[in-house]
């Protein structure tokens, strides 16, 4: 092991540790249990809401007495094939005193539409001009008439057959790859900002200059990366650990006949059957890799933020336009992933801070897997270059250093002594 | 780990160093030299940029102009495993137990960590500190914290200690401790720089030191050499002093009576002339010393004259532009 990975690990050791090693880290840890109880909470109110709103909701046909059935009928047929399931349907029977325009007014209910009249010529008062469930009596009303105009007709007995290997669509791929993009950017966003606070920590502290004294402010750097890599991967193992253990508990505590049952056997042969283009094991692993590489980029810009910064407040500040700026990669990406041939998503996959998401996202919808090496590179690369930078700006700004400084001073001085020699030269001898 | 110091005879080399921050001109072509082996002083007042040369001189920033060489002319980032650094702003992890944080620092040069603890705790126990072997930095006393940040630096045995402002904020009792470590490292093989603005340290231990003043050295050599600097001062209380001006007709001019005894300078060679006066003159002695100026006064003495020369310069500067 050479020096600079040496010292490279003592410090990710130290930082790791320095995490890991307190009772806050087990809040951090838990911090999606948060996320995901008030999203169930959210959730759970929305649906009430949704539901009471679908409750409350309805059309209403004012009809003969003789219409009453065939409606109603007509209703159960219609309301199993809609794509979205219609306001429950109201039936009355028609007298003098029945105003349509009353009835869509009654307080109590969201009364979305109703028809009355005959049913070849309905009158449909609406809520909102061509309205679904305006269309939706209509067609009702359509379908008494045809049914009654055909006669009873000999009962339909089709025959379906489901495709047992047909692919995985394209939609479903580009879900996996909007998938894998939000993921990434998630963990991402979550983990890499830790390391925003790092150096800033320990120039309060005074440490920084041991630091700087003992070995290569690059070995300081990367080492740090590292450490809060460690912190990330450990936070993603304790989460999938999590996550397999719950599902096998699930799996053991349920009845074991529904989950060989055919209906549950083909739901889960379904959720198998969603390949990813490069398929399940290669897309995981190199999700995995983009994921660190996302994080080295990310942190190491964060990294070389928080340097510069000396309170806590000059890293918000700092810190602030570097997560709206992961924003427009992740919101970049998302759209890359929705159109994978497209030029933006080539533009995103070369762009060196969407890279890491864009590439995971085609990963899921092109099958090609050699261009992966290079993007890997690509980024690599890239990650180097921004840890370079910061060190310099570090050196610079921080330490009063570089050499960057020792040209400009130079430059400066070249001046001074040129017009030094010109005010000289005019004076009159 | 006293290592080879190739062909040089010096542990620091340090040639013409200088650093700008902004305009001002912290460090001025300050030279460095510390015979290997030695325990080297850098002297000066707050300010004057001793700080500033010693983290050039180690490579932790760099000079706008100059260059230095460590441990046998190699570049300091070469030999950066081979140097102990004490940095004059303290800094520790505040929640790193005391052992840890010195097995830390002895790994980032190289030490191997369990190494590094059980050395921590010899060193430690050794200095009377064997209490909060295991303590966390933030709940011991800035000394303490202090001492465990000295023993970090040396923990891995370095060829160069440099310790800037070591005795600062050290009570008596452990300022007398970390003179016998420095002493016995220096025994161990190990070239020791620092700086102080303490005479009594510097007095007591350095070989060789350098006075920085106004960002740029005044001074190198023994500590002798700086007090030999000043002429000696003489103390002399005649047995009978009933006529001051006739005594003081035997004393050199200048000589100035406090109480009853004369107070005056004598240069070198002028001891035995002034004993035959004395003698000769018949008043007699009651008391008599002759000492050199004590570091601190070829000190003050080396600065105030600097300042003085800033100030001429200055008087000069204001005269010519009122003029023009």
């Amino acid at each position: 092991m050479t020096p600079f990975v040496r010292n490279m690990f003592v410090i990710a050791r130290r930082d790791f540790l320095a995490i890991v090693a307190t009772p806050t880290f087990l809040l951090f840890l838990l911090a999606p249990l948060f996320m995901i109880g008030m999203g169930l909470a959210g959730g759970m109110g929305a649906s009430q809401l949704a539901d009471s709103a679908r409750g409350a909701g309805r059309i209403v046909a004012v009809a003969d007495p003789a219409d009453i059935e065939a409606l109603r009928s007509a209703d159960t047929r219609l309301r199993a094939v809609m794509p979205r399931e219609p306001a429950l349907l109201e039936l009355r029977v028609a007298t003098p005193a029945i105003d349509p325009i009353a009835v869509a007014r009654e307080k109590g209910a969201d009364t979305y539409a109703v028809m009355s009249g005959d049913l070849a010529a309905p009158r449909i008062v609406e809520r909102e001009k061509d309205s679904g469930s305006g269309r939706y009596l209509a067609l009702l009303a359509g379908e008494v008439q045809r049914a009654r105009a055909a006669g009873p007709l000999p009962p339909v007995a089709p025959r379906f057959e489901a495709l047992s290997s047909g692919g995985t669509s394209i939609a479903v791929q580009q879900s996996l790859g909007f998938g894998a993009v939000f993921v990434i950017f998630l963990l991402t966003l979550l983990l890499a900002g830790q390391t925003v606070s790092s150096l800033a920590e320990e120039k309060g502290n005074k440490v920084i200059e041991i630091l700087a004294a003992a070995v290569p402010l690059e070995s300081v750097f990367l080492g740090k990366l590292l450490g809060f890599l460690g912190v990330a991967v450990l936070f993603i193992a304790f989460w999938v650990a999590m996550a397999v253990g719950g599902g096998l508990a699930a799996a053991m505590l349920s009845d074991p006949a529904a989950l060989t049952s055919t209906e549950g056997a083909s739901k889960a042969a379904a959720a198998l059957a969603a390949m990813p283009a490069t398929g399940w094991p290669f897309f995981l692993g190199i999700g995995f890799v983009y994921f660190v590489l996302s994080f080295l980029l990310l942190g190491a810009v964060f990294l070389g933020v928080g340097a510069q910064a000396a309170t806590v407040r000059e890293i918000q500040m700092l810190s602030l336009p570097i997560t709206i700026f992961q924003v427009g990669m992740f919101s970049l990406c998302a759209a890359a992933a929705s159109a994978p041939e497209s030029s933006l998503a080539r533009f995103a996959q070369i762009f060196p801070f969407s890279s890491p998401l864009a590439m995971a996202a085609r990963a899921a919808t092109d099958d090609a897997k050699a261009i992966h090496l290079l993007a890997i590179g690509w980024q690599a690369l890239w990650v180097a270059l921004v840890i370079w930078i910061s060190v310099r700006l570090f050196r610079a700004g921080v330490l009063s250093s570089g050499s960057g400084w020792k040209f400009w001073r130079r430059a400066r001085g070249a001046a001074a002594t040129a017009a030094v020699a010109e005010a000289a030269s005019s004076q009159p001898h | 780990m006293i290592g080879d110091q190739g062909l040089s005879d010096y542990s620091v080399e340090a040639n013409g160093l200088t650093k700008y921050f902004g305009d001002y001109k912290a460090v001025d072509h300050v030279s460095l030299a510390v015979p290997a082996g030695s325990i080297y002083g850098v002297l000066g007042p707050n300010g004057a940029g001793k700080t500033t040369s010693l983290r050039m001189t180690l490579g932790i920033i760099d000079p706008d102009e100059g260059t230095s060489r460590l441990l046998g002319g190699h570049k300091p980032q070469s030999v950066r495993s081979r140097i102990g650094y004490l940095p004059e702003e303290r800094g520790l992890y505040p929640g790193m137990k005391a052992r840890e944080a010195i097995a830390f620092m002895g790994a980032l040069r190289g030490l191997d960590w369990s190494e590094g603890r059980r050395r921590a705790a010899t060193f430690m126990t050794e200095l009377g500190l064997e209490r909060v072997i295991d303590a966390k930095i933030r709940k011991m006393s800035k000394g303490m914290a202090q001492m465990v940040q000295l023993i970090g630096s040396i923990v891995h045995a370095p060829d160069l200690i440099v310790l800037d402002e070591p005795f600062s904020g050290l009570d008596p009792v452990n300022q007398e401790r970390l003179e016998t470590l420095v002493r016995r490292e220096q025994e161990r093989g190990a070239t020791i720089l620092f700086s102080t603005h303490v005479m009594a340290h510097a007095e007591r231990l350095c070989d060789r030191i350098a006075i920085i003043a106004r960002s740029a050295r005044r001074f190198e050599g023994t500590v002798d050499e700086a007090r030999a600097l000043l002429p000696m001062q003489v103390r002399y209380t005649p047995r009978d002093a009933s006529d001051p001006a006739a005594v003081a007709a035997n004393l050199p001019a200048g000589a100035e009576l406090r109480g009853d005894a004369w107070h005056f300078a004598i240069e070198d060679g002028g001891v035995e002339p002034l004993l035959a006066r004395i003698t000769a003159s018949g008043h007699g002695v009651t008391g008599l010393s002759i000492s050199r100026p004590a570091l601190h006064d070829a000190f003050v003495h080396i600065v105030r004259q600097v300042d003085a020369g800033f100030d001429a310069d200055a008087t000069e500067d204001a005269v010519e532009e009122a003029s023009a």
